[in-house]
């Protein structure tokens, strides 16, 4: 507190290391546990997908012909299947637009929970949910232009089963060429009991074909799993942590220099090496406690706030992720402070003494 | 008294028991030879050119001589904030010849006090805080009564909670020698004490040590330009070039 401005400073940059790590883990596994809550809001078994294909829905185009459907369904103990086909929009946000086919779809899922409006009406209807429909204003009757075409919100749906806006199928075949094909195939036993036997039914008919039962899919959808995104995670965490490091680093170089009289008085008091270095890491920990508790306040207020200007984007804060961020912060200032402590610790007694 | 050298000749290592003659009372600072050469760059320039001392235990000494003759060095040395060139000394048993960096910074914490002329407090802490720094370095905790028998008899009690800052001088200095001598040690060391007070405070301070010497039989060793300031002393040493030239 001898230096407020350096003090504010130090502890602002642990803040913002605690409160980056915290809300980038946050997004990142809030959008994967999102996407696969979502997945699994459709209240299907089994998920089958391309040879070769990945798990996550946005990748890949629509290759698999939309008559193994038909196939799929004649197979024993199988309720219902319901095709989807889907469209990467990277216009203005980042999202995925499902083509379902609404009638396959609700035997699968149970259908839709209508806040407002009701099913599509005409090939270029659109269903939103209502987070979508909150954070962007929007009303049954109004237009959004997708794919270079105007799309009537023809009815507002709970939240939680696979996508935040739904087109009919075949429009979203035409709009990307992909007439007869799908990406997608859920699967809904008669009892998820038979979700293994029919699994292995569906590999024996499709052999090469992704058949993942939603369990499967489930432990796949992690951030360990998602290519890329730990080393995004890593880095990030690695950026967060380097910028708390430094400046810890900085402050406690700089408070040597000017206390250097101080820590001669403190020597010739008979303070040992040890002595010195512990009340720096000391004063480099309180200040990184106050930048820890400060950094976790300003991740909650910060999520509120994405919230607010991003209804959609999910942001998930865990205690884990909190005590892992507090750790590192905690870890970086005392490296930080490390080297600093140890010059003011081998200072020569006298030399400081006579430091003006 | 009993020569330096003719002491340092019979214990050459009196820490570990050395046989003493029976009229000799162990002196608590003993030097022979004791030289100190600074380097600065490709230049050697000698501070002490062979120093030989005997202080004995409840003396009060004044150290006296020009600017650059030597006090402060010789001062440093008996505190064990540095280390000798070549000579020998001991102070209270411990043969600094013997003793690493760190042995001589555990001697400094329990054995020597120290009051310099820029008082050298720490300007973040309390005149309490201040003192009680020195008992928590040393690591036997906080000695109510000691406390209270010091800052009374040094008149800071009522100072206690300012900030050096808001201290004169005079007591910046008697929290100073507060600080210095609350843990008991064997030897004070004051570098001009006086320096940078006026002629009052600069009694006033004076008194106190003269008063710390009587009541405590406190060892003191004060370096000072000031010839009524060594006239308080016992014993008036005169250096100069880095050599006693009268005791």
């Amino acid at each position: 507190m001898h230096r407020p401005i350096r003090t504010i400073v130090s502890v602002l940059a642990v803040a913002i290391e605690v409160a980056m790590v915290i809300l980038v883990v946050g997004l990142c596994h809030g959008m994967v546990n999102d996407s696969a809550k979502r997945v699994e809001g459709v209240g299907a078994d089994i998920l089958v997908r391309p040879p070769g294909s990945s798990f996550m829905m946005g990748m890949g185009e629509a290759p698999m012909p939309i008559k193994i459907g038909d196939r799929l369904a004649e197979l024993p103990r199988v309720l219902a299947v319901t095709p989807t086909i889907v469209h990467v929009n990277a216009v203005q946000s980042l999202d995925l637009i499902y083509g379902i086919d609404l009638t396959s779809f609700n035997a699968v899922s149970g259908g839709f929970v209508y806040h407002s409006g009701g099913p599509f009406d005409s090939p270029y209807d659109i269903l939103v949910d209502d987070i979508y429909a909150h954070s962007h204003h929007s009303k049954v009757g109004q237009t959004i232009n997708l794919l270079n075409h105007d799309f009537r919100i023809c009815g507002i749906v709970e939240h939680g089963k696979l996508a935040r806006r739904f087109i009919p199928l075949a429009t979203l075949q035409d709009l990307m060429v992909a007439q007869g094909k799908a990406t997608t195939f859920f699967v809904k036993c008669t009892d998820p009991a038979y979700t293994e036997q029919t699994t292995d039914a569906i590999k024996t008919l499709l052999p090469g074909y992704t058949v993942l039962p939603m369990k499967e899919y489930m432990d796949l959808m992690t951030s360990n799993n998602i290519p890329g995104l730990n080393y995004f995670i890593t880095v990030m965490i690695g950026l967060a942590v380097g910028i708390g490091f430094l400046v810890i680093f900085l402050s406690m170089y700089t408070t040597i220099t000017e206390r250097t009289r101080e820590i001669g008085i403190l020597k010739s008091l008979g303070a040992s090496k040890t002595y010195i270095i512990s009340v720096i890491l000391k004063e480099a920990t309180v200040l990184t406690l106050i930048g820890i508790v400060a950094g976790i306040i300003g991740s909650v207020i910060m999520r509120k706030f994405f919230i607010t200007l991003f209804p959609t984007l999910p942001v998930e804060l865990t205690w884990n992720w909190r005590f892992y961020a507090a750790c590192l912060a905690w870890m970086g200032s005392i490296v930080g402070a490390f080297y600093p402590a140890l010059r003011a610790a081998r200072l020569d007694p006298v030399d400081a003494l006579a430091y003006e | 008294m009993v020569l330096a050298a003719e002491y340092l000749v019979i214990h050459q290592t009196p820490h570990r028991g050395a046989r003493k003659r029976k009229d000799y009372v162990e002196p608590i600072i003993a030097t022979r030879g004791l030289k100190k050469t600074y380097r600065f760059g490709k230049v050697d320039v000698p501070a002490l050119r062979g120093v030989d001392l005997i202080v004995q235990e409840g003396e009060f000494v004044a150290v006296v001589g020009p600017s650059g003759c030597g006090k402060s060095t010789l001062l440093h040395i008996l505190g064990g904030l540095t280390g000798p060139s070549d000579g020998q000394v001991c102070v209270d048993g411990n043969d600094f010849r013997l003793m690493s960096d760190s042995d001589r910074t555990r001697f400094r914490r329990h054995k020597i006090g120290f009051v310099f002329q820029r008082f050298n407090l720490l300007p973040t802490l309390s005149a309490r805080d201040n003192i009680a720094i020195a008992q928590h370095i040393q690591g036997n905790g906080f000695n109510p009564h000691r406390f209270d028998v010091i800052t009374q008899l040094l008149g800071i009690g009522k100072k206690l909670a300012h900030r050096p800052y808001a201290l004169s001088g005079g007591e910046q200095q008697r929290v100073a020698i507060a600080r210095a001598v609350i843990c008991e040690p064997k030897i004070l060391l004051a570098d001009e004490p006086t320096g940078n007070l006026d002629t009052e405070n600069s009694q006033i301070v004076l008194d106190m040590l003269r008063e710390l010497n009587r009541t405590f039989r406190q060892t003191i060793l004060m370096i000072t330009h000031n010839p009524e300031a060594a006239g308080v002393a016992d014993r008036i040493i005169r250096m100069r070039d880095g050599r006693i030239i009268s005791d």
